[in-house]
């Protein structure tokens, strides 16, 4: 493997795998720094604190050295659980750890793309934008659809036809919903470590449009989503969905149907019949709507590109899972939707049928939340702007 | 030079010094020296972080001290050497039994307390690189340490898929106890998951496991220090003691 | 015989044996829930028997010092509990691997083998136990089944057939329910894991799709 190469092509062409043989070109080439996506294939998953996720991959060899990457202060973060980071602080801290390693190649396999648009750059910057850096690397990006100056770019064409999903024939199944609009009132929250995350936030969000959460790597996005569906108990102020006190930690999440950034982060069972058998189980108990049945589960699945409700679960590839995980928030069962992330691993074509199904579940009088640093996938869904900042939110 | 401040190799090894003969000893003589022992650690090495751990120490062993008395001293009320012994008994020889072993106890859950308060600031990984074992007991460590780690980062993540697919509530509800199998199957599901996703991908490309063999060689620590060398002897001086003394 | 995805398999069995045991021992009911890893390895690891013994027993003794250790000093001497659990789960137990993973569930079948192996283990860990908990602990530890013990004694059973009466009371029913448990995780695990157990497999040959 020499100089940089970035691979592009659809979904299950082939990717992953032309990255692995490229790390393997021969017989004793040297192993590779690696970066997957989410954090079981970006950190060693060997350390306790961050400050040893760093002393593993140290070098003690100078002369060896790269320039350093330290877009983030790693020292203030050095007794945090690296797991306690958020998806983009968790690649930055993979990337830094390359820096200060002696391994003179790296992979990257769609982990960029959970990066904000800055630290994006410094990202492809660093590892060969303009700076003359003595690494290798090899990139799989999914909105990186053509050749970057300086780097090579190898094209996989062959699209399997395992999980080939129809999002269009999707966006005709959708059921109309009611949703009511959903409110906090003052809220404040801080993580038993002492970081607050929100002070005195005010904000209402109103069904039947598409509200977008922005904010930079660790400024609480995914923390206000878990607020929202319970995870999370705010220590003051409240919630109101329909105008009526909703308090999801104490009665259970009723409300909200969320796609976890990590797909893995929201299964509720082995196989997608158990997942959604156990969902639906929450439902009658709640809500009048029937809750949909497993002919309208399987229809969608199939839309998706899984032809059986018995499918393992865990035993898919994650990108497929990353789709799967759409399933239950576009079927209906619950009015309010929260994607977190949803385009991470997901091809150009993908991300513009799935922009497609947003727009016709606002239409259809969903209430849609999207977090996501991808601006082009942003730019085809017609949303307003909530910024998360310095422990406020403000909207436009 | 040696240096001065105790090593985590001499720590390790006065703590399992004292965990022995109190386990081994069976007088109360033995036990109150050893006790003071421990005080003296915790005085001159601990200090003032000695109170968080000997509270913590208390609040495992206080649970256990009440159901054993109300085992022995409530139903039973004769001590073991009585039963064997075929005798009608006393509680009051049953207290002393309950007394005995939760004193016991208490002594090695604050071994084990005050070791970790004194190594608090030190990162896992520097502690156990500087130990003086075998590599691969160090590669074992750091191994059983990152899986615990990973299955409460499992227990996390299950739990907040769990709560909001809307089957548990974060606070205490009847549905958490119907649905604990549910948690349970996620929580294995999802450390497997990670593990998968480690042992698929990321270790054997970047040979991960050679990166920590030479991050835990260039830790290690050959020498005990002074403080190393003035605790273990008084630690073997009174195991000693403690397990002769009846 | 210990590769790299057996030494986290059996970390992560060790793992459960603990956490789901703590819980239980907190509430002081008369069972123990402690051995669902111990079962679970030797069903993970089956055919290979030797080796599923192995991991069954390590992941045993793991979970014992810890609990040792962290919840309940009297665990660790049972050790020779975890031996018999670990022997019996990688030569009998393993046997209805099949079984567990058929889908879709065969009813009966199941229901028969958790049942018979459930009661087997339990029968062998009562006996195993009995002594240690008699000349070790003089009849009485910090588990729930103390409260049987000394009911036992109360009605003037001497110390060892108090010990064997209230293991052969508690234990069946507390190792039917870690056969099921254990083989329900079984069932619900990807095969991707199961594979990986195997001392031939490649850790390079497959990768993530993306």
């Amino acid at each position: 493997m020499r100089g940089r190469t970035l691979i592009v092509g659809p979904n299950f062409s082939g990717r992953s795998r032309a990255l692995m043989n490229l790390l393997r070109a021969t017989s004793d080439v040297p192993a590779s720094f690696f970066v997957g996506p989410y954090a079981e294939a970006a950190l060693s998953g060997l350390s306790s604190v961050v400050a040893d996720e760093i002393r593993i991959y140290q070098s003690s060899d100078v002369s060896s050295s790269k320039a350093d990457f330290s877009p983030l202060d790693f020292t203030s973060l050095s007794d945090r659980k690296p797991q306690t980071l958020s998806g983009g602080e968790q690649v930055l801290l993979a990337l830094h750890c390359f820096s200060r390693s002696a391994y003179q190649s790296i992979a990257i396999d769609v982990a960029l793309e959970q990066l904000d648009g800055a630290n994006r750059a410094l990202a492809l910057d660093y590892l060969g934008g303009s700076s003359r850096q003595e690494f290798d690397v090899v990139l799989t990006d999914n909105r990186l659809d053509g050749p970057l100056p300086h780097w090579s770019c190898t094209e996989q064409t062959n699209e399997s036809a395992t999980f080939a999903c129809d999002l269009p024939a999707l966006a005709n199944h959708l059921l109309p919903q009611h949703a009511g609009p959903l409110a906090i009132h003052d809220l404040h929250f801080g993580y038993r470590n002492g970081r607050t995350i929100l002070r005195g936030a005010d904000l209402t969000l109103e069904p039947g449009a598409a509200h977008r959460l922005l904010g930079p790597n660790g400024a609480g996005k995914t923390t206000l989503l878990k607020i929202l569906v319970g995870v999370l108990t705010p220590s003051s102020g409240r919630i109101s969905l329909d105008g009526v006190c909703y308090e999801p930690a104490r009665t259970g999440n009723r409300a909200i149907a969320l796609a976890t950034q990590n797909p893995d982060h929201q299964w509720c069972g082995a196989t997608l019949r158990e997942d959604v058998t156990r969902r639906r189980s929450t439902l009658t108990r709640r809500i009048d709507m029937p809750p949909p049945a497993d002919e309208r589960i399987a229809r969608l699945g199939r839309d998706l590109g899984f032809p059986s409700l018995d499918q393992p679960l865990y035993e898919l590839p994650l990108a497929a899972r990353k789709r799967l995980s759409w399933l239950w928030p576009f079927s209906g069962a619950l009015p309010w939707i929260m994607l977190d992330e949803p385009t991470i691993g997901q091809d150009r074509d993908t991300r513009r049928e799935l922009a497609l199904v947003v727009r016709r579940l606002c239409a259809l009088g969903y209430g849609i939340i999207f977090v996501t640093h991808d601006d082009d996938f942003a730019a085809q869904v017609p949303h307003r702007r909530i910024a998360i900042e310095n422990m406020t939110i403000s909207t436009s | 030079m040696r240096q001065r401040q105790l090593t985590p190799s001499g720590a390790v090894a006065f703590g399992l010094i004292l965990i022995i003969a109190a386990m081994a000893s069976a007088g109360v003589a033995g036990l109150a020296l050893l006790a003071a022992l421990c005080a003296a650690f915790a005085f001159l090495e601990v200090g003032a972080a000695s109170a968080i751990a000997l509270k913590r120490s208390l609040a495992l062993v206080i649970p256990l001290a009440l159901f054993m008395l109300i085992v022995w001293v409530g139903i039973v009320g004769r001590s073991p050497a009585e039963i064997a012994a075929g005798t009608s008994g006393s509680r009051a020889a049953a207290l002393f039994h309950v007394a005995l072993v939760c004193a016991r106890l208490f002594l090695i859950a604050s071994v084990l307390q005050l070791i970790m308060a004194r190594f608090a600031l030190t990162p896992p990984l520097g502690f156990i690189a500087a130990l003086r074992v075998p590599l691969v007991c160090k590669r074992l460590l750091v191994f059983t340490l990152s899986l615990v780690e990973t299955f409460q980062h499992a227990i996390d993540r299950a739990h907040t898929a769990l709560v909001a697919c809307g089957l548990l509530t974060s606070r205490g509800s009847l549905r958490n106890l119907l649905h604990a199998w549910v948690l349970v199957q996620t929580v294995w599901l999802t450390a497997i998951t990670i593990v998968v996703g480690r042992l698929r991908d990321k270790w054997p490309i970047e040979n991960t496991l050679a990166q920590l063999d030479r991050a835990l060689a260039r830790g290690a620590q050959r020498t005990l220090s002074r403080h190393d060398l003035i605790w273990l002897p008084l630690a073997l001086a009174a195991a000693v003691f403690a397990i002769g003394a009846r | 015989m210990l590769t790299t995805p057996r030494l986290i398999a059996i970390a992560l069995c060790a793992a459960l044996n603990f956490s789901i045991g703590s819980v239980v021992y907190l509430t002081k009911l008369p069972i123990y829930l402690d051995s669902i890893g111990t079962i679970l390895c030797a069903l993970l690891l089956f055919p290979d028997r030797r080796g599923g013994f192995v991991c069954a027993w390590i992941s045993g003794a793991l979970s014992l010092v810890l609990s040792g250790l962290l919840i309940n000093p009297f665990v660790p001497w049972f050790e020779m509990t975890d031996v018999a659990i670990a022997l019996f789960s990688s030569l009998v137990i393993a046997r209805g691997a099949d079984t567990f993973r058929t889908h879709p569930l065969p009813t009966v079948p199941f229901a028969v083998r958790v049942v018979v192996y459930g009661v087997c283990t339990g029968i062998i860990a009562a006996l195993v136990s009995a002594p240690v908990v008699v000349y070790l602990f003089g009849g009485v530890t910090g588990s729930g089944s103390a409260f049987l013990v000394a009911l036992f004694l109360k009605t003037g059973q001497q110390l060892m057939s108090a010990a064997i009466l209230s293991g052969l009371a508690a234990d069946p029913i507390d190792k039917t329910l870690q056969v099921l448990f254990a083989a329900l995780l079984y069932r619900a695990t990807p095969t991707e894991f199961i594979k990986m157990l195997r001392t031939s497999y490649d850790l390079a040959a497959t990768t993530t799709h993306t």
